[in-house]
Order: structure tokens, then C-alpha cells, then sequence
């Protein structure tokens, strides 16, 4: 992963050696939404025109999309040339750059319906189209989906204007600057967070919406109402909201018609655009709209005539639905009016479902039963629960930018823990095996959800599902560390920056969960330390932890980081018992810290052996203590025994003597007598 | 087979004990009729031994402790005075007239029961000496416990002084240091 050690100057920032980035000149032309470009300059060609996009705090990029296209040459792509992560110091902080190649030609459309203007018909074919068929075919391709198609994010590769390019959508979650009314139905009806990476038809959907606008020279998106869209799409259909009022030229309605239709598996493909593009002409395709009821659903002051439009009603009337819905009307309307009974049955075992059900919390209960019923209803329609409404794959979007925003990230996890996935691919018209793949996955961030400990939870789900996201942690967010060897640095750079302040807690939830997550080595015993009681210990594993990520990774010294981890870890030292092992700590901790190595940090203060070392000779002691202590009362205590002792040994000793006396005196007389 | 074997080495092993003991008791006997048929060649030995050995007989008699040292004590020293009487007795005239003599005499006498009398002394004296031996070097070794001790808290600190509380509760610590080598 780039991430680059530059750092930027105040007048000029520097991306890998070889682009410099003017932060005093801004390019608001070629801004998006979600990023601001920047003038900036080529070292290796000097003659290259190229602009950076600064993405704004907050917002994940899309890493596999910046690794696919860099590089790529298309005619309908604006070449991405360079990305990575470096110092952007107007902010104070780091940030992800992109290099593009920069389009002379200016934006087709500037934002919200500035500078609209209309392209030649005659021209539009050559101009626009054809490259757009070229960059969607690749993208297809490349496995990847844009997800940012819109005209003001389309710009002129040249100053003749002669090949319109698509701009950036690799800078943030799919489909999230995108107006509604660009967006396929089901998407358009998820949060713009939410909206996920969808497929290629996604794109050519976007690009449909993008040309029937760019044809009528006016932006939908800012002239009508976006519900009012929405409502025109399900009940006309896409092409109708968006272009049936037009009058356009017969060869691009069959080509509209074909990228508008609102039926995934019938909308034309990057095959069939191409086709068109070398002058097949197929029959335009008639829209397959949802059939009305013959009569009508009254829900909340209101009357629904689709299960569609009854779905986004019960959606936006969540906590007054269920009472509306639950006494049998619901399914009879489905089975006659709608003329759906297999709907009305599957609805009607859902309520009597719920109604059983004993579970302690009838509010969670209610909800499930609201969100299936949803999904009943629109089978085609983004997760709706409580006040969240995301694409199954926008949920790894979603998660991360609400965390990241400081939003309500509850009902996330509450539909999670809920396996609303679960129920949300049950719930499919059509079996696919790409969906069990991703419910098994579902069920994984379930599991790290029900473990509270550190390392698991919510944080642990953000980083799982999506590798782009950077750790949000407050200690090191501003570093914008997006993999594991980053970590050390980032800290480094919190604790030099900090100094005495930087607090007593070096691992947090964020940052445990980021390196489980991270991780392609076996970290979780040492993980699971962090979460033990005794502040000592959590300091020591903290230790371990990052120490591992040093020798793991072959990281190099962090000083500040170390420095201030062994100041941290002085209480630690009372867990040695050996009063000549504290003042050795004592001694060699600051000696260590300044080193930077956090490998002999923990290695002095838990390697193993001394540990072992420790324990073993203070068991030693204590019985050695103990021993003499009962000894020591024993002789204290013990004067009888000593008289008696006395008595005995004096008794023996005298017998001896009396004894040895009489011989040496009998052997004296047998001497004098013989000799 | 095993078995009818450990039988028979059974019976023989409690037939060979039976044959120790009566061979034993035999010797015993030997050695009675022996002793008893050279009393009569021994009176004057036996009547000096008896006169002279009186301290030890009445200390083996009146001796109520359980090690019963008093007799040796007195007899070693009482046997030792009265040796030169009995070499005397042995190596001169050995017959009864001379053995009774040698009884009256007043320096035989003497020697004998003063050997005893000392016997008696060091037979008292001796314990309170080893008594106040023994209390000093109970006191050393105390005053060694506790220096011992108090070396172990300077070493360990006070935790080591866990006198009365429960041992082996504490679980073995782990470290949990990044390893020496790659793995």
C-alpha cells in the first residue's frame, strides 16, 4: 500500500517522489462532491497536464478500484495515474490523493444544474457515447463498477471538446454523490451511503439517465422533486420519468430504452451497447412495470396501488405500520386486489410468526416483522430497517461513514445481530449461490458482533467487511492508516505529536479490531489480553501486541511510540516479584524507549523465561521463608524440649566419659603391670 | 508350579529361622553351664566385684529414667577405681582370704566408692552443661533463620512473608513476549 513517508511543505506536497501537489491552487471545476482537486505536476513528464483530488476527512475511498484502473488507458475514462496516502497540511493531517490526468475541455455540466447545456445531437454519438460504450465495456471487464456517472462528473478531454471522459469514482463509496434520479429505482431508495457497488448494469443505468439528460439539455435532478422521480419510475417506468416527454431521435431511444429499462436481467449490457454501437439495431424494449392493483391499499392517509410503492409507505411510516398492517388486511389485499396470493401467504405466516414469537422485546419483534414484510413486498428493494435503508452491498459503505460522521450506528448493528441479511436473501425471487457466499459472510460479522470483547464488536465488522476503510480510531484517524505496517508509524507520529499528553491507552477498540482484522498472522490470544482486568497486564500486552506487529511486518524503530509505552509501562514492573529484576527494569526501560524497539521492549518486560524465572524462584522464597519463619518459632518457643534434649544428651555424654575413663585406667594398670 | 515353588521357599526360610533361634538358645545355655561350673574357681573375683561394685548395683536399681544412664555413669568410674584392687587379686594371690583383705582395706574402699561418687557427680553435672551448649546454639541458628528471612523479604519483598495463607493457588504467569525466533 502506498503510504508514502513524504511530507508535505507548505507550498507543495509530494506524492511518491514525482508528483507535486499545490495546496494554494484549487481546481473547483474538477472538484467532486467528496474531494477537492488541486493543480499538480508531473516530475518524470513535465509536459503532462495532471490535477490531484484531496478526498475530504471521513470518507473511504474505493481501494479496488484505485489498484484496477491505475494505469489504465481508456478513451472513456479519465486516466488514473497515481494514488496513495500522504501529509496534506492545510488540514494538519494525512490524506488520500489521486493523480489524474487532466481534461482540458472543462465538466460537461457543472453541479446542481449550473452550466447546463446541450450537446449536438449529431455529435453526441461520436463525442459521448462511443467513449462511454468503450469505458463501460473495460470497466465490465475489469470486474469493476464506476458508480459516479453523472454529467457533471463527465468532462471534455480536450479544449475541441471532441471525447467526453468519466470522471473520478474511485474517490468515494459508490454511488454516493450520485443524485437519485441517476440511480436505478432500488438504489435510488437507499441511502446515498448504502447504495453499494451494484453491478455494470448499475453503470449503464446511470449513464442511460446521464444521456437522456445531456439529450434534453436540462438536469432532472435539480428540476423535479427527487420522491417525485422515484414515484414516476415505479409507475412509469425509468425511461418514461426521465425521457418520454422528450423528442428524441429514434436511433438513441432504442439505445435509452435499452439502458433505462428497470428490469436488471432485460436492460442492455456492455455486449449489447456495443452491438448497438456498430449499427445493430435491436427492437426498443417496453417497460416491465409492477401491475397495479385493481383497487387500492389505504395506509397511513395515503392509497398504494404496488407493493412497491406500499413497501416505501410502510418504510417511512415504520412505528405506525405494524398496527396498520396487522389484522389480516394486508394479505387479503395481496391475494385479491394485487392478485399475488403466494405474497399474501408468505406475509400472513410472517405476521402470525411474529406474533408468536415469545421474545422479551416486542419492539424488536415488531420491526423484523415490518422489515420482512418489506422485503415481501419489493422484492427488488434495498434492506430496509427502521430508519436504515441500504443495498445488501452497501452495507459495508454505510457502516464506515456513519461510524466515521459520529452517527447512530446502532440500528446497523442491531440488523446485523437480527441476521436481517439472512432474512433479506431468503426473501429473493431467484436462488443465486453468490448469495449463500455472502450470508455465510453475514453470518461471520454476526459472530464477531455477539462477542463483546475487545478485537471483535462493531469496529471489528467495519474493517472485515471493507479494506478501504482507514482505522477511525481518534488516535490515529488523522494518519489515515489503511494498513497494518501504517499502524506503528501513525501512533509514532500521535505520541511525538502528544508528547506527555498522549494519554494512558495506546490500544483502543478501534485500533484492536483494526490489526484482528488486519492481520494474516495469529494475534488473537494476544488480543484477547487487552481486555484483561488488571491495568498492568493490559499494558504489557499492549506491548506484545504492537511488538509483534514490529517483528511480523519487519517495521522499523518507532522512538516516540516506545518511549512513551515504557513510560506507560512502569507499574507493569511490580508484576516481578524479584526486587534486583524491578531495578533492572527500572534501569533499562528508558534506554529501551529511546531505542524504538518495541520487540526488546517486550521481550524485556515479559519475555518468557524471566517470567518463568520469577515466579519459580518467589515460590522458592516463600517456602524457603516459611520454613525458616517455623523454624525460627519453633526454637523460640521450644525451651522444653531443649531441657530435655539436654538432659538426655548430658546423661549420654557422662556415661561416655565414665565409661572411657574406666578404660584407660584399666589399660594403665595392665601397662604398668606388663611392661 | 510358581507357587508350590514360593511355598517350599516359605517353609524352608521359617524352618531355617526356627533352627537360629534354638541354636542361639543353645549357645546361651553353653554359656550358662560354663559360667556356673567356673564359679567355683572365681568366689574371690566374684566377692571382691560384688563388695566393691555396690554404688553401681544400687544406681541400676534406683535409676527411674527411661535411658537408665545412671548405672553406666556411675559404674564406668566405680569399676575404674576398683581395678587396681581386682589386677591385684588376679595377678597376686587369687583366693579368698586375700579378696577379703583387700575389701577391708581402706584404700581399696576409698578408691572404689569415690570412683562411684564421682561417677554421680558428672552423672548431675553433665546435663546442664550440654543444656547451655545447646541454648546457644539454638540461639545462633535462630538469629541465622532470621537473617535468613529477612534477606529473602529485601530480595522478594514483604509479599514473601506469606505465613498461614494458601500455597499453590497462584497460577504459573506465561509470558507472552514476541519469541527469539521467527516462526
Amino acid at each position: 500500500m502506498p503510504n508514502d513517508k513524504e511530507t508535505g511543505k507548505a507550498d507543495v506536497v509530494t506524492l511518491r517522489d514525482r508528483f507535486l501537489i499545490s495546496p494554494a491552487s484549487p481546481l473547483p471545476d474538477l472538484s467532486t462532491p467528496s474531494a477537492d482537486a488541486f493543480l499538480a505536476e508531473d516530475r518524470r513528464e513535465r509536459g503532462r497536464p495532471v490535477f490531484a483530488l484531496v478526498v475530504k476527512p471521513g470518507i473511504p475511498s474505493r481501494l479496488p478500484m484505485l489498484r484496477t484502473l491505475k494505469g489504465q488507458e481508456n478513451p472513456g475514462l479519465l486516466s488514473l495515474i497515481e494514488w496513495g496516502v500522504t501529509d496534506w497540511p492545510p488540514a494538519d493531517r494525512k490524506a488520500m490523493i489521486i493523480i489524474y490526468a487532466r481534461p482540458m475541455g472543462g465538466r460537461l455540466w457543472g453541479d446542481k444544474g449550473s452550466n447546463v447545456r446541450r450537446v449536438d445531437e449529431a455529435d453526441i454519438v461520436l463525442r459521448i457515447v462511443k467513449p462511454a460504450i468503450a469505458a463501460l465495456k473495460q470497466l465490465n471487464s475489469l470486474g469493476i463498477t464506476h458508480r459516479a456517472i453523472r454529467p457533471s462528473n463527465m468532462f471534455w478531454m480536450s479544449s475541441e471538446r471532441d471525447r467526453a471522459v468519466f470522471g473520478d469514482g474511485a474517490s468515494a463509496p459508490p454511488g454516493l454523490d450520485q443524485p437519485s434520479a441517476l440511480e436505478p429505482v432500488e438504489c435510488a431508495l437507499s441511502q446515498p451511503e448504502g447504495r453499494g457497488d451494484g453491478t455494470n448494469g448499475n453503470d449503464i443505468y446511470s449513464f442511460g439517465a446521464s444521456l437522456a439528460m445531456i439529450l434534453q439539455g436540462r438536469d432532472i435532478a435539480v428540476t423535479s422533486a427527487e420522491e417525485a422521480i422515484i414515484r414516476h419510475k415505479i409507475v412509469m417506468g425509468s425511461y418514461s420519468a426521465l425521457a418520454g416527454e422528450a423528442r428524441l431521435p429514434l436511433s438513441l431511444v432504442e439505445i435509452l430504452r435499452g439502458m433505462l429499462c428497470d428490469d436488471v436481467d432485460q436492460r442492455w449490457n456492455a455486449e449489447a451497447l456495443d452491438l448497438w454501437l456498430n449499427g445493430r439495431r435491436l427492437t426498443p424494449l417496453v417497460p416491465r412495470i409492477e401491475k397495479r392493483a385493481i383497487r387500492a391499499f389505504p395506509f397511513s392517509g395515503k392509497e398504494y396501488w404496488t407493493g412497491r410503492e406500499l413497501a416505501i409507505g410502510i418504510f417511512q411510516n415504520w412505528d405506525k405500520a405494524l398496527v396498520q398492517l396487522g389484522d389480516g388486511k394486508l394479505e387479503l389485499w395481496l391475494s385479491r386486489a394485487a392478485d399475488n396470493k403466494p405474497k399474501g401467504e408468505l406475509i400472513a405466516n410472517i405476521l402470525a410468526g411474529g406474533a408468536d414469537n415469545p421474545a422479551s422485546d416486542k419492539h424488536l419483534n415488531d420491526d423484523i416483522t415490518i422489515a420482512k414484510i418489506c422485503m415481501i413486498l419489493d422484492t427488488k428493494a434495498p434492506l430496509r430497517y427502521k430508519n436504515m435503508s441500504t443495498m445488501i452491498d452497501g452495507i459495508r459503505w454505510l457502516l464506515p461513514m456513519t461510524m466515521a460522521k459520529g452517527g447512530d450506528v446502532r440500528t446497523i448493528a442491531s440488523a446485523l445481530i437480527r441476521e436481517m441479511p439472512k432474512a433479506w436473501y431468503t426473501t429473493r425471487e431467484v436462488y443465486s449461490p453468490e448469495n449463500s457466499v455472502l450470508d455465510a459472510g453475514f453470518r461471520t460479522q454476526k459472530g464477531y458482533l455477539d462477542r463483546a470483547l475487545i478485537g471483535y464488536g462493531l469496529e471489528r465488522v467495519v474493517y472485515e467487511l471493507n479494506d478501504g476503510v482507514p482505522c477511525l480510531s481518534p488516535l490515529v484517524v488523522d494518519e489515515y492508516v489503511l494498513e497494518l505496517r501504517d499502524l506503528l508509524s501513525a501512533l509514532n507520529a500521535y505520541a511525538k505529536k502528544k508528547g506527555d499528553n498522549a494519554g494512558a491507552k495506546v490500544i483502543d477498540r478501534h485500533i484492536a479490531a483494526f490489526i484482528m482484522a488486519r492481520a494474516n498472522f495469529d494475534i488473537e490470544r494476544m488480543v484477547g489480553e487487552l481486555g484483561l482486568p488488571d491495568p498492568a497486564r493490559v499494558m504489557i500486552a499492549s506491548i506484545n501486541v504492537l511488538a509483534v506487529v514490529q517483528w511480523r511486518l519487519g517495521l522499523p524503530n518507532v522512538s516516540a511510540l516506545t518511549s512513551w509505552l515504557a513510560q506507560l509501562a512502569r507499574p507493569a514492573i511490580k508484576s516481578y516479584h524479584n526486587r534486583a529484576r524491578r531495578a533492572f527494569l527500572e534501569k533499562e526501560l528508558p534506554r529501551v524507549g529511546r531505542d524504538g524497539n518495541l520487540i526488546e521492549l517486550s521481550r524485556l518486560l515479559d519475555s518468557s523465561e524471566e517470567r518463568g524465572n520469577d515466579f519459580r524462584g518467589f515460590e522458592e522464597a516463600k517456602t524457603m521463608w516459611t520454613n525458616s519463619h517455623r523454624q525460627m518459632r519453633a526454637i523460640e518457643e521450644g525451651h522444653e524440649e531443649i531441657k530435655e534434649e539436654s538432659t538426655r544428651t548430658g546423661q549420654q555424654v557422662a556415661s561416655l566419659i565414665s565409661v572411657t575413663l574406666a578404660f584407660i585406667a584399666i589399660a594403665i594398670l595392665l601397662l604398668k603391670k606388663f611392661v | 508350579m510358581a507357587k508350590k515353588a514360593k511355598k517350599a521357599k516359605k517353609a524352608s526360610g521359617k524352618s531355617s529361622n526356627a533352627g537360629g533361634r534354638r541354636g542361639r538358645s543353645n549357645i546361651q545355655i553353653l554359656l550358662v553351664v560354663c559360667g556356673i561350673a567356673l564359679v567355683p574357681f572365681s568366689i574371690p573375683t566374684l566377692l571382691l566385684l560384688f563388695a566393691g561394685l555396690l554404688p553401681t548395683l544400687v544406681a541400676a536399681l534406683t535409676d527411674r529414667s527411661l535411658a537408665r544412664y545412671a548405672w553406666i555413669c556411675v559404674g564406668g568410674l566405680n569399676f575404674a577405681g576398683l581395678a587396681p584392687a581386682l589386677l591385684t587379686l588376679w595377678f597376686g594371690h587369687h583366693e579368698i582370704p586375700y579378696a577379703v583383705s583387700q575389701l577391708t582395706s581402706l584404700k581399696v574402699l576409698l578408691m572404689a566408692y569415690g570412683g562411684a561418687a564421682v561417677g554421680w557427680m558428672l552423672y548431675f553435672a553433665a546435663p546442664p552443661v550440654v543444656g547451655v551448649i545447646l541454648q546457644a546454639t539454638s540461639q545462633r541458628r535462630a538469629e541465622s533463620m532470621r537473617k535468613q528471612m529477612a534477606k529473602l523479604q529485601e530480595e522478594w519483598g514483604d509479599e514473601v512473608a506469606t505465613e498461614g495463607e494458601e500455597e499453590g493457588t497462584e497460577e504459573p504467569p506465561t509470558g507472552t513476549a514476541v519469541p527469539t525466533q521467527r516462526g
